[in-house]
């Protein structure tokens, strides 16, 4: 079984190129973490032994650390070159790696579909963690947003001591960054509460190895991410501090160590929370990294649509047209469309348009006229609210104040049937009256 | 698998959007990772979840910014081949190209006799891109076990591949001012002896992508 394990590992190692985490081997392969170490182990010592192995390899060391002359747990990712004691294999991957990045973005995908039960194969045990209910979570978030600066006071020594620490090399970091407008004071704020948080602590420390937000100063920088406005992060992951191996840094000798990881620390927003499972502070991170994303995601799908929004509405008419208005009968057509439907959906509403129309009546010599001429007429919703009021037969082009359009259609027809009648005692020739019926 | 269409310029915004800030990206990355400039200026930062390295330097920001922003219009349009990231030596010859090979699904569907209604990018549509996207940025983090070093004193540039009448429009039209394109020479499109390395493909709905690294045989000159 072992050897089919190492074949695997030969597999994504040298075939695909793959770093090969031991959290992405367990849940890759469904077997415990040591198990996973174990089995990256043996590869190892065998593909050294075989002295043909290009493959790199870094390693997890935690141990006490004195600082200051204050000890303090520290767990740390280091590169095979700069070991001194050797716990156990992180990783193993053809190519150097030049900093930690890339160790967290492959276990990602990995712990993402395994959220739940990311612990599963997981040796951390602790029966007093349980996942915290919502109401519990809300509170703890708002706690931590409320009073950043208290922090910087509340403990004694240790407090102080990193705060001093913390100071210059804030100052060096803001040098450093001092380009990017917005991005220094919320930042101190955030190191320094977690430097606390930290520190209160004294069991395992796990510290997120997530990166700076810079603040989105426009749209074009989004590719900074959206931090700024997000509360400190409380994801969990472990932590990589001291892979940058980095070309200043001699990670040997103890006093850069003890600038290191702080100056580590700030950049990366750390925050350590007290009373969370590790499975509910993930859940919880990537719930929130999933609603920012989203967030993110939906304003970018937002503006699409406000922009295709804008393109077809049409803008609604006003509620009363004004008299004579004197648009072209298309316009008017068109508008008359659009408020048509609109009425539907609207509550009563007069509209008035002015429309071509012709009208037939009898002159003083009892013939026939046909006149054609805009008229304006007050159209509401319901054919109920039409305002009668008769139009006067003689004159040729008058405005009509309110015609209700069914009414005209009467006298129309009342008209046409006096034509009929008219026609009929003359002759009964039924050319005349098809003219008419024509309309 | 959705069927999408690209009507509405909007839908070409948000690909280009999508595309120009990955590419942006993969550019820092490049360059750390390949050493053109020292690790000193990178700083880590955080894109689709994940830690990237990014440069401090305003100059070096500036410039690949104004690059991507004017190949973002040629991206709308579907214009854009390749993008390709050119590593020169100090001769100006080049050692290494990261070529970017994008295309977006066509215009209008195939399938469906009437071209069916715009769908703009869903969520999860655009967190699977984001996955995807991922996973090529992994790539190129460990792009240095097939890649071999470059000789110090490097420097880098970034090539479009696109059609004449695009470029020609690029030449009368300057999107921002004082950052002209010009064509270029031979001599940096085309390699000597080039290596093909292939490192990442990415299919989604929106749009595909493929990357490799062409690879100058002997670097040292």
């Amino acid at each position: 079984m072992d050897d089919l394990y190492l074949d695997n590992i030969d597999e994504f190692v040298n075939d695909q190129n793959k770093i090969v985490t031991y959290k992405w081997l367990s849940l890759t392969l469904g077997v415990h973490v040591n198990l996973a170490k174990q089995v990256l182990h043996h590869y190892l010592d065998r593909k050294r032994n075989e002295s043909s192995a290009l493959l790199h390899a870094t390693y997890l060391v935690s141990g006490k650390f004195v600082e200051n002359g204050t000890t303090s747990h520290m767990v740390s990712v280091v590169q095979e070159d700069h070991l001194t004691v050797s716990v156990h294999v992180y990783s193993v991957q053809k190519a150097v790696l030049k900093d930690s990045g890339p160790l967290y973005s492959v276990d990602y995908d990995a712990v993402k579909e395994n959220l739940r039960n990311c612990s599963r194969y997981s040796a951390i045990r602790c029966a007093d963690a349980v996942p915290m209910s919502s109401t519990a979570v809300q509170q703890a978030h708002e706690t931590a947003q409320a009073p950043p600066p208290e922090t910087a006071h509340t403990k004694s020594g240790i407090n102080g001591h990193s705060s001093l620490a913390s100071k210059p090399t804030s100052k060096q970091s803001k040098g450093v960054m001092g380009m990017f407008a917005n991005k220094n004071v919320s930042k101190n704020q955030e190191s320094s509460q977690e430097r606390t948080l930290e520190q209160r602590e004294d069991a395992p420390v796990v510290e997120t190895s997530k990166t700076k937000s810079a603040p989105k100063t426009h749209s074009m920088s989004n590719f900074f991410g959206n931090q700024a406005t997000k509360k400190p992060d409380k994801s969990i992951k472990e932590e990589a501090a001291q892979m940058s191996s980095s070309v200043d840094e001699k990670p040997s000798s103890p006093v850069p160590k003890a600038e290191t990881p702080v100056k580590e620390e700030l950049p990366k927003g750390a925050v350590v929370e007290k009373d969370s499972s590790k499975s509910k502070r993930l859940d919880h991170s990537d719930s929130e990294e999933k609603n920012t994303s989203q967030k993110k995601q939906r304003r970018r799908i937002k503006k699409p649509q406000s922009d295709s929004s804008d393109d077809e509405v049409i803008p609604d008419s006003p509620p009363q047209l004004q008299e004579p208005r004197g648009p072209s009968p298309s316009l008017v057509k068109e508008s008359f469309a659009f408020s048509h439907s609109d009425e539907r959906s609207d509550c009563k509403r007069r509209k008035r348009r002015r429309v071509l129309k012709s009208r037939t009546f009898l002159d003083d010599e009892g013939c026939i006229v046909t006149e054609k001429g805009y008229e304006s007429e007050s159209y509401s919703e319901t054919e109920d609210d039409f305002k009668a009021s008769k139009p006067s037969q003689k004159n040729p082009d008058p405005p009509k104040p309110s015609t209700g359009k069914k009414e005209e259609e009467e006298e129309e027809e009342k008209r046409r049937k006096m034509v009929v009648a008219a026609s009929n005692k003359s002759t009964k020739q039924a050319s005349i009256t098809g003219f008419f019926q024509k309309k | 698998m959705t069927t999408l269409t690209r009507q509405d310029l909007n839908f070409g915004q948000v690909v280009a959007d999508i595309l120009c800030e990955f590419l942006e990206v993969a550019i820092h990355l490049i360059l750390y990772v390949r050493e053109v400039y020292p690790s000193g200026i990178f700083q880590k930062r955080k894109k689709y979840n994940v830690p990237v390295q990014m440069s401090c330097h305003p100059e070096l920001n500036q410039y690949i910014h104004d690059t991507l922003h004017c190949v973002k219009p040629l991206i709308e349009k579907n214009d854009a081949e390749k993008v390709v990231v050119v590593i020169m030596d100090k001769e100006h010859h080049p050692v290494e190209r990261f070529v970017f090979e994008i295309s977006q699904p066509p215009l209008l569907s195939i399938r469906h006799p009437r071209p069916t209604p715009i769908r703009i990018p869903s969520d999860t549509l655009l967190s699977h891109v984001e996955q995807l996207l991922r996973a090529v940025i992994l790539k190129i983090s460990v792009c240095d076990a097939v890649l071999e070093n470059n000789p110090p004193g490097c420097t880098f540039t970034v090539l479009v591949h696109t059609r004449e009448a695009a470029t020609r429009n690029m030449e009368k039209v300057q999107v921002i001012k004082d950052f002209p394109w010009i064509v270029a020479d031979e001599q940096e499109v085309h390699m000597q002896e080039p290596r093909l390395i292939p490192l990442k493909t990415m299919t989604s709905d929106i749009v595909k992508m493929q990357l490799y690294v062409e690879e100058r045989a002997q670097k040292a000159s």
